[in-house]
Parts: C-alpha cells; structure tokens; sequence
C-alpha cells in the first residue's frame, strides 16, 4: 500500500539561516485524519509548504515528500498540487478572486477543464460545502465562515487526495467551528490538520503529532498523546478539557 | 489633479490618450517580460495600497486636510514600470467605479500621475539617488522626486487645459502650479515619512540593508527594477520611452505657452527692420471670446463627432433590448496566467 | 467602514441593472463623447441627454440622494476649475456650458458604476483585449481594496486609542507610519497570495 504521504528526513533552513525542520520523517496512510500540533514557531506552517513544493524554494535533487508515491518536485509539480488541497491560514490570503464562481473555478481552470466541466466542478464543490447559490457573490462580502468554506469549495473543486489544513478553525464563531469540523468529519479524504484547536483534535484525529522546534516529539494514537500531560506541557501545550472531565472508558474521538 | 470630462478638447484627449497608452503599454511590457511570476500579485496590492494610503487625512489647518498621491513613493518602492502600472489602475478604477477623473480625462490623468508623476518621479530620484547614499539619502532624493513631479504635473495640466482652450495659459498656470507648489510641499514630507517608517521595520523593501526576516514572505528588494548602478537592456529601453513621451507631452501641451522665441523673434524682426510685417501670433489662441467653447474648434468636426455618438446610442439602446430578451452569462477567469514566467 | 463601500447597489434587481455590462458601457461612452463634443450652438441637446439619464436613474432603482451625495461630493473641482473660467469676459456662458457638460459626464459614469458590478466591466474588457497583466492587477486591486481599507481602519484606531495630544506634527508621523505599515503587510499578503495560487495550479 503507497501511503497517501510519505516524508523522509524532511530539513529546512529559512533563507537567513535558521533551521526550521530538522528530520521529519512520518507518513500517513489513506484515509487517515492526523493532527499536527505545537506551540507557536514550531514550523507547522513550513512542514505544510512542503507538501505541494512551494516550499524549498529551490528544490535539491533528493525529494523527501512523496505524495501517492509522486515525489515533490517537477516535473510532477502540477499533479501534486491537484491531489494537495492546502487550505491556508488566512482564508482572505487564497481567496483572490472578486466572486465566489470565479475564485472556485479557479482550480479547474488551472486544470484545463473546458467551460462546462468546469461548470459542474463548482456546483459540485458549493453544494459539498453547503453554498450552493452563492456563485454571484462578491468575496470581499462574505463572512468569515463563508469565505473559509468558499476556499474548501476551491479546494475540493480540484479533486484531492490530501487535504492539508493550516489553522482551520481560527477566526471561525462557534457554529463555523461545528459547521467546519462536521464537514471534516464527513469527507473521505487523508487530512492533516495544523492547528492549536486542541478541542478539535481530540474530537477528529486518530492520531497526533507534535512539532516542536523544528521536531517531531511525539506521533501516536491521539489518546495517548494528548492525555500525556508531561509531554503537552513540556511544548507548551495542555491536556484539552473534553479529555480531562471524561471517565476514561467513555467514547470520545473520531 | 483628477481632471473631469469636458475640460480636455478633443485633441487633447486624443494626444494625452496616445501617450498614456503607449506610456502603459511599455509598462506592462517591461512587466511581462521582466517581472518575476511571484510579484504579479504585487502590482495589484500595491494598487490597493495606493487607494487606501489616499483616503488617510494629514490635518493641514482649520479644518482642512491634505492626502497623498503616492506617486513618487510607488516608484521607490516598486520601480517605475510597476509604479506606472500600479497608479494607472488607481486611476481606472477611481473612473470608472467613482467617477472620479472623467473617462475622456483618463488619457491625460494618467499622463499626469502614472508617467510624470510616477516615472517621472522615478527620474528625478534616481538623479539625486546616486549623490548621497544610506537610508538618508535616499529618503531624501524621494523628498525632492516627490516635489519636483508634482509640481511638473501641474504645469502639464496647465498646459492641457490651456491647449483645450477650457483656461487660458496666464490663469491655469498660477492657479494650478501655484496649488501645487504648495501640496508638493506635504506630499513630500510624507513620502519622507513613510520611508522612513518602512526603512525602520523591512529596509529589505527599500533595497537598504539590515535584519532579514524569516518566513515565505522574505523578499529580496521588492522593486521590479530597483535603482541599482547600472542600467541596460531591456530596462534602459523602457525608461527611454517614458522620457521621451514626458518629452513629448512637455513639448505639445507646455511648450508653446512657455516658449519665448515668438516675442524673441518680433525683437529680432523690429531691430532687422523687418517691423512692418506682423508680429507672429502665439502659437495657440488667446483667452476665449464668446462663442468659442471648450471642445472642438471647427463646428464641422464637432456636429460630426456628435451625430456619430449619437448614432451609436440609438443602435446601442435597440440592441441592448434585444440582447435583453434573449438571456446568455458566460463567466471568463479573470485572475489568470496573467505573466509568461521564463 | 461598510464592505459595501465599493459596490453598495451595483446588485440590485432593476431594468437598467439587468442589461448587458458591455452594452452599458459602450452606451455611457458614447453618451460621455456626445455630451463632450456638442458644439455650443447644438447646446439643446444637452437637456435631452438630461433627460434620458434621469430615465435611467429612475429605472435603476437607485437611491436618488445617494447620487446626490456623490455627485456633490465630485463637484468642487469642477466648480472650482470653472470658476476660472468666469475671469474671461463673457465666460459665464463657458462657465455654464462647462458645468453643464461636467455634470452630465458625471452623472453618466455614477449610473454606470452603480448598475454594473465591477467585475462585470472587468470581463468586458477582458474579451476587448485589454492585456492580461493589467486585467490581473485591477482584479487583484479590486478584490483586495476592501482588505486594505479595513486595515488602514484597525491601524489608525489602534493609533488613535494611544495619542493624547492633538499635534498635527504627530498626527502626520502617525498616519505616516500607518501607510508604511499598510504597504509592508500587502506586500508580505502579496507573497502569500502568489503561494495561494501556486497551490491551485497557477503557472
């Protein structure tokens, strides 16, 4: 079985010297939900750069991210970045286009679909994220639950394999919050899942990882991760409260 | 200096038409070509910045306040093709999404802010760049580029208005570069001032150097074409073409009024002896008497003009009802592989 | 600031609203050209064109004290330009025929700008051939005016909520240094928005 990702002895220096990963190597099997978890300045954000090669600048000859078997680097570039649905911190950063049809054909369009397939694909998209009719819209109108929607819907409008998702929960009110991991819930993809929403992954993740500096200190069940309360707090992390207050054999996780 | 509709003749709109488009079209081809892929988002924030850095009010006195322009401050920061671009579209969509600058105006108001204002900025501080260095120097030359071209602006304005016949030379002149004498004055201070707070937080962005920053968003001194020491090729080209069509505009719309040679030829004629013959006129008619309005000199040319508008309303207006009955949307991208990456 | 700053009723459902953008356009150009190059004598005409925009202005639907406002707020400098004119001798008719012509142009390209989304003009002038790099800038500027602004809002309260003195010097050292700040966060989003579509596939 080719893991859905694979990285190995992943490094990275940022352009001024500093390390920021140092030998990441995990991989994730289809249809697993990982979370990825650390404290700020860990490199969450960098590992998920890799993934559809928009991080190393400039590529070496030996790949360390494999996606499908694919290595991260051209000529393959396109195809990975079809099968990795990066969704990013700030939803205003990937929505770049004035309406809400445009910036969800987007990906298509890139793809090379012709007009009616890339028709279909968006409607498609809006109604997975529950939008549909909201193709007239302008973006810089929408809420900021819609618009983190919008660019699932962008997203998912490409067809991915991988769903990697930085910090997907920030900024949203309670019910985006429920409305969002309820859709995470529901959909077949691998997700890897960067976020300080504890909560969150307690609820979702079969598994977690923690980074921290760079590293990755810990990759296991998500049970035994979170409740190791030296670890949590040895990188700044605590035990989240649904994991406290529970009896230990009540169900609770994905 | 947003110029409405009915102030430019139709030659003029024509003129400073031609230049802008030609002006803009050296522009982004320098853009398209030269421009790494991952600026092209660049040209469209700083566009964004320009209009939202205008709406901060700088209190001038009882009551009154001055803005920025920006055009001088574009151009040190993203270099004069960038800056071009970046204050044409300002302009576009202040036309068209506020009707602020008329759209027969457009032509010229790009003339004025996007190629003097911005190239021409660009110019006069590169000039003065190159005499004294460090962080200081170059706020400095931006100071002095943002004066210089604003003030040039206005005199081409003058000019443009003068040419129309809207208002003559001997009134535009004083009330338009006497205005902006003064407003030269504030853009400059805070051009200056807005260097000086980005010099002190990312002087990477200004080409100085300093503390790098980590992260994705590093970028090496985000000018298209930042002033470096040499000039050539393809960057060299582009600049030549913006000198010449300043030149040129400077030489259409400014010239005639401020060129002495006519009254310099009658003293010579009347020392020759040739006095008798009559005095050369100016080159450009005086104030406006009566019936001759601002628009287009022959009566002919102008009912021409209008019945052709005219036509096209009434063939627009049927047209648009029958387009109207039978519905069709189509949505083209419009956020799409805008440059040709190398 | 409202989100809607930009294109309050550029949506609305209304006969004029529903026509075709580039029909719209072409329409308000040959107005804008007409109303322009009418030679002095013809002058009449101008009422006609009056008329007809303010047809259009009650088939839009749109709030007449909105075009008002806006039409107001864009008058000094032509009131203020034309006043120059009242210098020549005999100029008030220039003064009237210019004032006239201005405010008509205005009024056409107001009804343009609110009956027609923004990104509406943008296609038609995608299809007339406007180069790509120049559609893509003003997209992008459009899209993200809005960002800016709003920015530029958070910054100048936060600002204000620390100055207690009301020195002028120090209000333009603070605004000042809020536009500095504004252009090194869109440069730093601009970066991020390159990123964004390189995701999605953009060569």
């Amino acid at each position: 079985m080719i893991p859905a990702l694979e990285i190995r002895d992943l490094h990275y220096s940022y352009p001024d010297g500093a390390p920021a990963l140092g030998g990441i190597s995990f991989s994730l099997a289809a249809g697993e939900r990982v979370g990825l978890i650390g404290p700020n300045g860990a490199g969450k954000s960098t590992l998920l750069l890799h993934l559809n090669g928009l991080l190393p600048d400039h590529p070496g000859h030996c790949p360390s991210v494999r996606v499908d078997g694919l290595a991260v680097q051209s000529p393959h570039l396109p195809e990975i970045r079809r099968r990795v649905g990066l969704l990013f911190q700030d939803a205003n950063d990937q929505l770049f286009c004035p309406t809400v049809y445009e910036d969800v054909a987007f990906g298509p369009q890139q793809l090379g679909l012709d007009d009616a397939q890339v028709r279909t694909r968006v409607t498609q998209a809006l109604a997975q994220v529950a939008l549909s009719g909201f193709e007239a819209r302008l973006t810089h109108h929408l809420s900021s639950g819609e618009k983190r929607r919008v660019c699932l819907a962008g997203v998912l409008a490409c067809r991915p394999s991988i769903l990697a998702l930085d910090e997907p929960t920030s900024s949203l009110d309670p019910r985006g919050r429920r409305e969002l991991m309820a859709f995470l819930r529901g959909i077949a993809l691998t997700q890897l899942i960067a976020t300080h929403d504890l909560e969150l992954v307690a609820d979702l993740c079969s598994r977690v990882m923690v980074l921290s500096q760079g590293v990755i200190v810990a990759d296991g069940p998500m049970n035994a991760v979170l409740n190791d309360e030296a670890l949590m707090a040895a990188h700044g992390l605590e035990r989240p409260h649904i994991l406290r207050h529970l009896h230990p054999h009540s169900p609770v996780g994905p | 200096m947003h110029i409405p509709d009915g102030f430019f003749d139709a030659k003029v709109a024509l003129a400073t038409g031609a230049l802008a488009v030609v002006g803009l079209g050296a522009a982004l081809r320098h853009a398209r070509l030269r421009l790494p892929a991952r600026r092209v988002p660049l040209l469209g924030l700083s566009a964004a910045f320009v209009f939202a850095a205008q709406m901060l009010n700088f209190p001038v006195a009882g009551g009154t306040s001055g803005h920025l322009i920006g055009g001088v401050l574009a151009a040190v920061l993203l270099g004069p093709s960038a800056a071009v671009i970046a204050i044409s579209a300002v302009l576009i969509v202040q036309c068209f999404l506020f009707a602020d600058g008329g759209i027969t105006a457009l032509g010229g108001n790009i003339f004025n802010m996007a190629l003097i204002g911005g190239a021409g900025g660009w110019a006069i501080f590169h000039l003065f760049r190159r005499a004294a260095g460090g962080t200081l120097g170059l706020v400095l030359a931006a100071g002095l580029a943002a004066w210089g071209s604003t003030v040039l602006a206005a005199i081409a304005c003058a000019g443009e208005l003068a040419a129309s016949g809207t208002i003559a030379w001997s009134r535009a002149f004083p009330a338009m570069v006497g205005v902006h004498v003064l407003i030269g004055v504030g853009e400059s201070i805070i051009t200056v001032l807005v260097l000086l707070a980005i010099a002190k937080v990312r002087p990477d962005l200004l080409g100085l150097a300093g503390p790098q920053r980590r992260g994705m968003e590093v970028m090496a001194p985000s000018s298209l074409d930042y002033a470096s020491s040499r000039l050539g090729g393809e960057k060299a080209g582009t600049l030549l073409i913006f000198g010449l069509l300043i030149s040129l505009g400077l030489a259409l719309f400014v010239a005639p009024f401020a060129c002495p040679w006519p009254d310099g030829l009658d003293k010579t004629a009347a020392v020759l002896g040739f006095k008798h013959r009559e005095s050369p006129t100016r080159a450009l008619p005086a104030p406006i008497c009566d019936y001759k309005m601002p628009g287009i000199s022959s009566e002919g040319v102008a009912t021409g003009i209008a019945g052709a508008a005219g036509t096209v309303i009434v063939f627009g207006l049927a047209w648009m009802l029958t387009r109207a009955l039978f519905c069709k949307s189509d949505v083209e991208p419009l956020v799409d592989a805008a440059a040709s990456s190398p | 600031m409202h989100a809607d700053f930009l294109d309050r009723y550029s949506r609305l459902e209304s006969p004029m609203h529903r026509l075709d953008a580039a029909g719209k356009l072409v329409l308000a150009l040959a107005l804008v050209v007409l109303t322009v190059a009418l030679p002095p004598s013809r002058a009449i005409v101008l009422a006609a064109v009056a008329v007809l925009l303010l047809m259009v202005l009650v088939l839009s639907r749109l709030p007449w004290r909105f075009i008002l406002r806006r039409m107001l707020w864009l008058e000094p400098f032509v009131l203020g330009a034309a006043l120059l004119t009242l210098l020549e001798p005999g100029g008030w008719r220039i003064f009237l025929l210019l004032t006239a012509r201005c405010s008509l142009c205005l009024l056409t390209m107001l009804l343009l700008a609110n009956t027609t989304p923004f990104a509406d003009l943008l296609r038609v002038l995608r299809r007339w051939h406007l180069p790509a790099l120049m559609l893509t800038t003003l997209a992008l500027m459009y899209r993200y005016l809005f960002v800016l602004v709003d920015e530029t809002g958070r910054m100048r309260r936060a600002r204000a909520s620390r100055t207690f003195a009301a020195r002028r010097w120090l209000a333009w050292r603070a605004s000042a240094g809020v536009i500095g700040h504004l252009f090194i966060r869109a440069s730093e989003r601009a970066g991020r928005i390159y990123s964004a579509m390189c995701a999605r596939g953009w060569q």
